[in-house]
């Protein structure tokens, strides 16, 4: 991938865990956005054209549910991947973040195998 | 036209209080600490073992449960412990001892274990939501559960470091039989 990732979560620590695990899965970037919850995402999202959105689910103020609600009104956004990386893994809570338009899900913990295998298909297609 | 909401059932103290329970929070801190931190950690048994060094500031980490069960996820351990989790989180950094990235990696922590052990669960695992995490520092200080609740406690050792883990379901006036 060459373009920019942008990290989605509200625990500082967990953007820093996320992008070096992805480092670590040779998922290459050439730059980092980084926002502590939906509102800012969607901010960054209107000035700014990313390859691949993580996004964590449980945030204050917006939601990484709400966020994938609104980001289908974002241009820059249209057909970016976005991949939930969250605790949250119960089958509804799944399937909602899919139907909104989620194209993977990783659930906390995570290895560099499980990037791999949800991370990098989405991005060769 | 009427609108009725359905209340999630709520998870009975006998249930909460079920060995199956005890194992699952051993599952899940075990899970973590390998897949997250690459640590060996093992339950310890006798409360002596566990103690937490007098001199050391202690943190605690806890996140609430609401929903079907109300109550909450509380980790405890010295301040050089959670360091040293910030720390491999981070690929094995070295952390200050003031960096906020101590706390952060304590809350995450404490929300993973949250995340996992009611996920396990499945009168809980979609009935049951958890607040974000909070973080406390110092020394002597007593956290207070003000409800008349029900836990259980277990006691971890990775790296000669002591993990203290508390779940409490507290009783609510709306899920009293």
């Amino acid at each position: 991938m060459k373009g920019t990732v942008l990290v989605v979560d509200d625990s500082a620590m967990m953007r820093k865990v996320v992008l070096r695990v992805l480092k670590m899965a040779d998922v290459e970037f050439e730059s980092v956005l980084e926002a502590c919850d939906g509102n800012e995402a969607l901010a960054l999202l209107r000035t700014n054209q990313v390859a691949l959105i993580m996004c964590d689910i449980n945030m204050p103020i917006m939601s990484g549910l709400q966020l994938l609600q609104q980001i289908k009104d974002e241009k820059l956004a249209v057909g970016v991947p976005i991949v939930m990386v969250t605790t949250e893994n119960s089958e509804p809570q799944v399937r909602q973040a899919i139907l909104a338009g989620a194209r993977g899900y990783i659930r906390k913990p995570f290895t560099v195998e499980h990037i791999k295998n949800n991370v990098k298909p989405l991005l060769a297609s | 036209m009427s609108i009725t909401s359905v209340k999630p059932k709520a998870y009975r103290a006998d249930e909460f209080l079920s060995s199956h329970n005890l194992d699952r929070a051993d599952a899940t801190v075990t899970e973590i600490f390998n897949l997250m931190f690459g640590f060996e950690i093992k339950v310890i048994e006798s409360a002596a073992d566990g103690e937490i060094q007098a001199e050391c500031d202690e943190r605690t980490a806890v996140v609430g449960f609401s929903g079907a069960m109300r109550g909450s996820c509380q980790i405890r351990t010295t301040t050089c412990a959670a360091r040293s989790i910030a720390s491999a989180m981070l690929g094995g950094i070295p952390i200050d001892a003031e960096d906020d990235s101590t706390n952060d990696a304590l809350g995450e922590l404490c929300n993973m274990l949250a995340g996992g052990w009611k996920n396990g669960v499945p009168e809980l695992s979609s009935e049951c939501a958890l607040s974000p995490p909070t973080v406390i520092a110092g020394r002597s200080y007593k956290v207070h559960v003000s409800k008349p609740s029900v836990n259980f406690s277990r006691a971890y050792r990775f790296n000669s470091h002591t993990l203290f883990l508390t779940l409490y379901r507290e009783e609510s006036s709306l899920f009293r039989a």
